[in-house]
């Protein structure tokens, strides 16, 4: 079942005189259970599209769809999705991780009893009990990212929308979201997640989609693509024409290179 | 029954943070009081030891207090979108079934249940001060009613300034004096065209029978109290109107969070 639906989107900003196109008829679709990863650089059209998706951003053309229901039009659409678009920042650091679930449950439309209940098993399942009745600005990075996630999950969304979720997380809270991002996954919910790391995309996605000046440029599961855009060699191009201790180096690495060319070859395999 | 639900998730909200950091809260208190009673002595000392105010100095209070109140809603849904968006929270408050407008003006209500315990204090040292005691007939809330709608008319319409042109501080700076003028100008003694201006202008019908119950003990008058909430409304309306079409134009322009 398809729980996102995304056809031709195109938005174009006009900017000191200049019209610039955010994003160019990019289309897809996101089923539950599926990890959808949008990669590209910064400015590439990501973060536009995600809000285009959220119903934050309007677009010039163009249709989204959350379980059939348009969320620039039906309300009801919105309460289908839960977002973490600030990282660690969607949450109100003087309340504590309790107080925002609560809050955040009763705003997506849960009553009181419910968003509390739901917060109290949330923070178990997120080991964030023992730190219930902290303020959000005394909890680490990492806990605030964990809590992010909770948070948008509160009314048990269809689908999740994460832009860029492990920017600025260290190595364990980055391990941390990648781990949830996957259980997130597996019980249902639909993910779409921005994301300029390559190794990202290709530890949580079952597709990737690569966006660059506002375009897809390539959409495929994600083994398929990397073994296309990988290949069996790549070249590394070198500034200065590289000595003999440092060819011997790169050959003992499995590489290849000479003291004529300043270039790398190294083989994948 | 679902805005009751939100309703007082806000209250809650707001409370838990207006407890939690109570500094704020005492400085603003002492800097409202200061200021006013430093007016006071003021005026005493150039005006010399035969002044007798009597009760045009309960209006001034009942002006100076209503002129507080109304500030704090104007700004409050400007302040509320530019710390939502520092804090980075402004756009999860668009991501609700509820609709935005909804959730701000609920939040905008309930804070100003908090913001009646500040006023609350101020008017008590105030009082303590000057030893002048207001009356608070039950009537009173009729023509408050009518002042509070208007000044979220106005706040509504200047969160659409906030949300088209990000950066509105110094229009602020202005509008405060604006509403000071407003709070205070006496539309109850305007005559002909004037008088009609007093009417057309917002909120000043009902600070002006706000200052006839509370400081010159005068009946409520009715025909001006309908004046009062038809004015009222219309700019309550007109502010609402201005929200939407600007949080729409924002999302036209992506520029939702950008500050």
């Amino acid at each position: 079942m398809q729980v996102l639906e995304v056809q031709h989107l195109h938005k174009t900003y006009r900017q000191s005189g200049q019209t610039i196109a955010a994003v160019r008829d990019v289309s897809l679709t996101i089923a539950a259970q599926e990890v959808l990863a949008f990669l590209g650089p910064n400015g590439a059209g990501k973060t536009t599209t995600i809000k285009m998706v959220a119903g934050l951003i309007l677009p010039d053309r163009g249709s989204v769809n959350i379980a059939g229901r348009n969320p620039h039009r039906d309300p009801r659409a919105i309460g289908l999705l839960g977002a973490v678009l600030e990282g660690n920042r969607n949450l109100y650091w003087r309340l504590t991780p309790e107080e925002n679930l609560e809050y955040f449950g009763v705003l997506r439309g849960l009553s009181r009893k419910t968003a509390r209940q739901r917060g109290r098993e949330l923070l178990d399942r997120f080991e964030l009990t023992h730190k219930r009745a902290a303020t959000v600005q005394a909890l680490s990075r990492g806990m605030q990212a964990k809590l992010a996630i909770a948070v948008s999950l509160i009314h048990r969304p269809q689908l999740l929308l994460l832009d860029e979720p492990t920017l600025g997380l260290d190595v364990e809270a980055t391990q941390t979201v990648k781990r949830l991002v996957r259980e997130i996954a597996s019980e249902g919910c639909a993910i779409l997640l921005t994301t300029h790391q390559l190794d990202i995309a290709e530890e949580l996605s079952d597709r990737v989609a690569i966006i660059n000046q506002g375009a897809i440029v390539a959409e495929q599961p994600t083994q398929d693509l990397i073994r296309q855009f990988s290949g069996t060699a790549y070249t590394i191009e070198v500034e200065d024409i590289l000595d003999d201790d440092r060819i011997s180096k790169i050959q003992h690495l499995g590489g290849f290179g000479d003291c004529v060319d300043p270039k790398i070859i190294v083989d994948q395999k | 029954m679902n805005e009751l639900k939100l309703f007082s998730a806000e209250l809650r909200r707001g409370w838990i943070q207006f407890i939690r950091y109570p500094a704020e809260a005492i400085s603003g208190i002492f800097i409202i009081t200061a200021l006013f009673y430093g007016l006071f002595l003021g005026a005493k000392y150039v005006a010399g030891p035969g002044l007798q105010l009597g009760d045009r100095l309960d209006a001034i209070i009942v002006s100076y207090v209503l002129w507080t109140l109304v500030t704090f809603i104007l700004f409050n849904t400007t302040g509320t979108l530019q710390n939502e968006a520092q804090t980075g929270t402004l756009e999860q408050l668009f991501l609700t079934p509820f609709g935005a407008p909804r959730v701000f003006l609920t939040r905008a209500i309930a804070d100003l249940f908090i913001q009646f315990v500040l006023i609350s204090t101020i008017l008590i040292l105030i009082s303590l001060l000057t030893g002048r005691y207001l009356s608070f007939p039950p009537a009173l809330f009729l023509p408050l009613i009518a002042v509070i709608m208007g000044a979220y008319g106005i706040s509504f319409a200047l969160g659409s300034l906030a949300l088209l042109l990000k950066r509105v501080q110094q229009l602020l700076g202005v509008v405060q004096f604006a509403l000071l003028f407003l709070m205070t100008i006496s539309t109850e003694s305007l005559t002909g065209s004037l008088k009609i201006l007093g009417f057309l202008l917002p909120m000043t019908t009902g600070a002006g029978l706000l200052r006839d119950l509370m400081a010159r003990q005068q009946p409520l008058n009715f025909t001006l109290l309908g004046f009062a909430l038809l004015n009222g409304l219309f700019y309550f309306g007109l502010g609402l109107l201005l929200f939407r079409w600007a949080e729409r134009e924002t999302k036209r322009r992506g520029r939702l969070s950008g500050y």
